[in-house]
């Protein structure tokens, strides 16, 4: 059963970090105003849940079009509770017009820099 | 863009609330609340699986010789290789159903944002 209900996760199995996906664009995160801008709205908005450590925001490389991670938006978390609340709270809020869609996402991979795999 | 001033919106929207389908209580327990679309999820979810096939570089046919139907006949490329073989007909049928079930979830999601390999099926006259 505990497994069952591990299973069933919305948003995979818990971990400290939360993804948003279909967040901002490669266009937004070109300027660099516009980018502090979201980080700062993510700093505040993620703060909310709990205790924020860190938020990570890959940014389009200049001379490649396609940079794994670009348009999602990284949420760590001091501890599991206040990433679980983030990922509920998260998911499905619209961020400038974008539905934003909340996973949890393994701690090994975001601690490699590994930012494709949500 | 904006102005000097720091003073400015945020870009999230006020948490309004969720257009949920309320499910009975002891489901809810079970899932955790559901934000959205159980269907979107399924498909959601069946997408990540397969993204995840693809980019795995396992062997995506492993179905054991007898239970293999008829394969189709070979087709070669002007190098003499082989180009329909097994792996590259199970990769196809995945790329198939990766773009179906990416153009069910527009469908049922305008806003939702494909990824960049994703072609929009050619209408048909």
């Amino acid at each position: 059963i505990a497994l069952q209900r591990r299973m069933l996760q919305p948003g995979g199995t818990p971990t400290k970090i939360v993804c948003l996906t279909q967040v901002v664009t490669a266009n937004d995160l070109g300027d660099d105003q516009e980018y502090e801008d979201i980080m700062e709205d993510m700093r505040q908005e993620g703060g909310k849940f709990g205790n924020l450590v860190n938020v990570v925001i890959p940014r389009p490389n200049p001379d490649r079009d396609a940079t794994p991670g670009v348009g999602k938006v990284f949420l760590e978390y001091a501890d599991l509770d206040g990433a679980a609340k983030a990922r509920s709270g998260m998911n499905g809020r619209k961020f400038g017009g974008n539905q934003v869609v909340a996973l949890y996402y393994p701690e090994n991979k975001y601690a490699q820099g590994d930012y494709e795999g949500c | 863009g904006d102005s000097g001033t720091r003073k400015r919106k945020s870009r999230w929207a006020d948490d309004e609330p969720k257009p949920t389908i309320q499910l009975p209580d002891y489901i809810k327990e079970i899932v955790g609340g559901i934000e959205f679309d159980p269907e979107i999820q399924v498909l959601n979810s069946r997408l990540l699986d397969i993204s995840r096939l693809l980019q795995s570089g396992m062997a995506l046919d492993d179905r054991p010789e007898g239970q293999r139907s008829p394969s189709p006949e070979p087709v070669y490329d002007n190098m003499g290789i082989r180009i329909n073989t097994r792996e590259y007909r199970a990769r196809e049928r995945l790329n198939r159903e990766r773009q179906e079930i990416i153009s069910q979830i527009i469908k049922k999601n305008p806003a939702f944002k494909p990824p960049a390999d994703y072609r929009p099926p050619k209408l048909q006259k």
